[in-house]
């Protein structure tokens, strides 16, 4: 069992609040002092498992069209008001879920909560033609700059595509196709509005320098009047069998600079103790310097430039472990992947050493202690356990779930699912120049804008 | 504006108020030295469970020789791979067990290395870098390793287009003589030149405690603080240093158009460049104000058009970024506008780019744009800072560049003291439309003609 790293790890003197208004909003607050600061986050219980055939990007494409207007807020007033006063803001969208927050300065915590209210309640009085219009050519060229225009950008999106069957709901990832962006129309927009932007349908979080009860008593001035809906459907199922059963692959031949090994292993849903067993065994295989993968490929062999394991969590639908492995020189696929092969099959028959537990957990905890260090990242992962698991709390003891983890988990879920015949596999051979377009990584969501630029 | 409320059932209130600003300052960090020579600037931040530890060194690029450059690179990261005590695994493994984060690159004034971790681990992790910084390995076959593991990233750099955008930025401002005209990790030439010796030979020449500054920021009220440095970087032994002179710097920002051609490419990524100075010039502020004015978010002037009416765009940019820095002022940054658009709007939108600027130059920004920017500049401080990583960060950045320790504070100051029609002058004199070097990565067979046909200056196209 790993140490920890502060007498309670992550939920160290946190607490959080719930409330629900009659509208169906749930609000969850959580008080910390020590910065002038407060932060709102807004989840709506809809991303891109919820589009549908021939619409895909429109969750993402609509998120956009929440910083156009409402009817109070004129054109960009959004980001206007509140850049203007002093805070930050931005909006995102996954596969699960949409989000929205701003971090204020604390004493202007009251505008950011009118903001959200306004959009929540009349969007539809500012939406028309031209924001949309303008909005789908800004979201193509969102695509082309972090999917198209780079080298391995489309990756994701391929391995998102054989992990997920045809007709999954997962089977597509959240920036959607140039064809689908180019389809939606006004009307859909609309109709998306009024069936998953309502009251009943969202968490409200706010973390930071507040005063709870005046906090909610502003949330109920706002929200309280803006009428739930009941029209939404559930998502489509996004229930899978634990494995594949045999393996996916496709080779993509296209102008990159080196040779690629990238596997998608099929793992436990989120919110599930398997699921932190998973996330264990990746970090030991393949998480930082010293983990086996980088040891053996990048250290010993001397086969890759890069290699590692990474996680998508997912709720409503298996997560993924992410293999990424860029090959060094003239190295061939193979070598690289009989090597990644053997790592793992050693793993599942040892499991981790003592040592490499206590190692991925402490590695763990601290990504949780920067999660739960800002008040921006408290707010999102509140909203994130209300949204998806019904119970904010779960957020402030995540931490201490797994480092409960024991190393014989570990080794049983890698012995179970990080198997060949349990995974998608995209292999890049480079071509040289002509016609084909490039890219990089980490592509589950899309923003609302770029990060600003530093000073 | 034209639907009538057919889905607008809710109460509406007016625009709520701002309530009363609580008081925030930058934090003023205590600055001491160890026996050693070693500069500590330390500052406890409550709550800030993470401790970030940014460490200085004065090892400057414009240091390596020329047949080696990346020494420098290979260097900082080859901290990482094994001391006196352990080996490279054991090394990582180590750091890692405590839960941390280790970095290290060189840049044109240094060598920054940067910790994280939970302060309940703070003595053993810096106790760790400490020995990488007093008895580094440098063992023949780890260096062999970094230096093939350099070469085999500079294809990738090459292909990502902002990348190479910069390489190529880079080029053309500086003259050939000048370290900063070369790619900073070095070139595929010089890295291959470089093994274990060489590396040493830098290390020897360059690394002491008297050079170095540790910034240590993060909840520290439970940690004695000075017994760790005394029994971590305070061990460290080292001759001392004479103060290297800081190279004055020219470069030719004639104005021009490179093309770095793919073919192709449903995107061109812009880089609008020239030199301009750094934070120890008093037009600094106005600067800030006038580059977030003109390109700082996505409802400054750049967007307004680029974006939000034209849709050319996910977003461009306009920045400064300070490159060298010098005690007597004589420092530059990179003073840019970036970003990308779609192939066919790439003629179309460096005019309306153009016409943006040309605009500004004529009639100014106006009251209430300066207003909002320093609002924000100025508002968004307290959050800005609430993690110890960056507040470490900037408190390093000023020891590098050679500022106060409360430069930061007062910049908020003289910020907030800055009117329009300084910041006006400012960002006309940053971005003069005939002195700025644009380079272009994308089809030139699709965006040269229209390039040309702007006026913009002179156009050439490079491959690779």
């Amino acid at each position: 069992m790993g140490h920890t790293a502060t007498a309670q790890a992550g939920s160290g003197g946190l607490t959080a609040t719930e409330h629900r208004l009659a509208n169906g909003l749930r609000v969850v607050l959580s008080e910390d002092h020590l910065t002038p600061v407060a932060a709102v986050c807004l989840w709506y219980d809809v991303g891109s498992r919820h589009e549908v055939k021939g619409r895909t990007g429109l969750a993402h494409l609509f998120e956009h069209l929440m910083f156009q207007g409402s009817k109070q807020v004129q054109g960009n007033g959004h980001f206007e008001l509140v850049q203007g006063a002093g805070g930050s803001l931005n909006g995102t969208t996954s596969f699960e879920r949409t989000n929205y927050f701003e971090t204020m300065p604390a004493h202007q915590l009251e505008l950011a909560l009118w903001l959200e209210a306004d959009r929540m309640g009349s969007l539809l009085a500012a939406l028309d033609e031209e924001s949309m219009e303008n909005q789908r050519d800004v979201v193509k060229n969102e695509r082309r700059q972090r999917y198209d225009n780079v080298p391995y950008g489309t990756a994701f999106e391929k391995l998102t595509a054989l992990s997920y069957p045809e007709g999954h709901p997962y089977h597509h990832t959240p920036i959607g196709s140039m064809a689908d962006l180019d389809a939606a129309t006004l009307e859909d927009a609309r109709t998306f509005f009024r069936t998953y932007y309502a009251p009943n349908n969202a968490v409200l979080s706010v973390v930071g320098d507040i005063d709870p009860e005046q906090t909610l008593a502003w949330i109920e001035k706002y929200f309280g009047s803006i009428p739930q809906h009941d029209g939404k459907q559930p998502p489509r199922d996004g229930t899978l069998p634990d494995v594949h059963g045999a393996e996916h692959r496709e080779v993509v031949e296209e102008e990159v600079p080196a040779r690629a090994l990238m596997a998608a292993y099929r793992l436990p849903a989120d919110g599930t103790r398997a699921c932190d067993a998973a996330d264990l065994a990746l970090t030991v295989l393949g998480g930082g310097e010293s983990s086996r993968l980088y040891n053996r490929l990048v250290r010993r062999d001397r086969t890759a430039v890069a290699a590692g394991f990474g996680l998508l969590r997912l709720a409503g639908a298996p997560s993924l472990g992410w293999l990424d492995v860029k090959t060094s020189g003239d190295v061939e696929v193979p070598v690289i992947e009989a090597a990644v092969d053997e790592e793992l099959a050693r793993f599942a028959e040892e499991g981790p050493t003592d040592e490499e537990m206590e190692r991925a957990q402490a590695q763990l905890e601290r990504e949780w202690l920067d999660r739960l260090g800002t008040v921006a990242g408290r707010a999102d992962e509140l909203c994130r356990y209300a949204v998806l698991f019904g119970d904010p709390q779960l957020a402030l003891t995540a931490v201490g779930r797994v480092l409960e983890v024991t190393a014989d988990e570990v080794r049983e879920i890698a012995a179970a699912r990080l198997r060949p015949d349990n995974r998608a596999v995209l292999v890049y051979e480079p071509v040289a120049a002509d016609d084909t377009g490039d890219e990089a990584a980490d592509a589950a969501e899309g923003d609302a804008q770029e990060d600003e630029a530093g000073k | 504006m034209t639907d009538t409320g057919i889905d607008v059932t809710m109460d509406f209130h007016p625009q709520p108020r701002a309530g009363t600003a609580k008081p925030w300052a930058f934090p003023a960090p205590e600055r001491t030295t160890l026996d050693n020579g070693l500069t500590v600037l330390r500052c406890d931040r409550p709550g800030q469970q993470v401790v970030a530890v940014e460490i200085n060194l004065e090892a400057p690029l414009e240091a390596e020789p020329q047949a080696i450059e990346g020494v420098a690179t290979i260097m900082a990261r080859a901290f990482s791979e094994g001391t006196d005590k352990h080996s490279a695994e054991e090394f990582a493994a180590e750091l890692e067990r405590c839960g941390a984060t280790f970095d290290a690159n060189a840049g044109h004034p240094g060598v920054r290395l940067s910790l994280e971790v939970p302060v309940s681990r703070l003595a053993k992790a810096l106790g760790l870098v400490a020995d990488a910084l007093r008895a580094p390995a440098f063992a023949d076959s780890e260096v062999k390793r970094l230096v093939r593991n350099r070469l085999d990233e500079i294809p990738h750099e090459l292909a990502n287009p902002a990348r190479r955008a910069a390489v190529q930025l880079f080029k053309e401002l500086f003259p050939a003589d000048s370290r900063m005209s070369r790619p900073r990790q070095g070139s595929e030439e010089s890295v291959e030149r470089i093994d274990a010796a060489a590396v040493r030979a830098f290390y020897d020449a360059h690394v002491r405690p008297v050079a170095t500054t540790a910034v240590v920021v993060g909840d520290l009220s439970g940690t004695d603080l000075d017994a760790i440095l005394a029994d971590t970087l305070g061990r460290w032994t080292g001759s001392g240093a004479e103060s290297r002179p800081v190279p004055p710097v020219s470069a030719d920002d004639t104005g021009r158009v490179v093309i770095v051609d793919r073919p192709g490419a449903v995107q061109t990524q812009l880089l609008i460049g020239r030199v301009g100075p750094d934070r120890h010039d008093r037009v600094w502020p106005a600067q800030v104000l006038g580059s977030y004015c003109l390109g700082g978010t996505l409802t400054s002037r750049l967007d307004r058009v680029l974006r939000e009416e034209k849709g050319y765009t996910y977003g461009v940019r306009s920045s400064a970024q300070v490159l060298r820095s010098a005690p007597d002022g004589t420092g530059v940054s990179l003073i840019a506008i970036q970003g990308s658009v779609d192939t066919e709007s790439t003629g179309p939108a460096l005019e309306d780019l153009w016409t943006v600027l040309r605009t500004l130059s004529a009639e100014g920004l106006t009251d209430a744009e300066r207003d909002v920017a320093v609002q924000n500049l100025v508002g968004v401080a307290p959050l800005r800072y609430e993690t110890a990583a960056a507040v470490a960060d900037t408190l390093a950045d000023q020891v590098e560049q050679h500022l106060p320790d409360d430069f930061q504070a007062q910049l908020y100051r003289r910020l907030a003291e800055t009117g329009t029609v300084e910041a006006t002058a400012a960002a006309v004199s940053a971005y003069p439309v005939d002195r700025l070097v644009t380079v272009l990565v994308g089809d030139a067979a699709q965006i040269a003609e229209p390039v040309k046909a702007l006026g913009i200056g002179e156009v050439s196209v490079v491959t690779g």
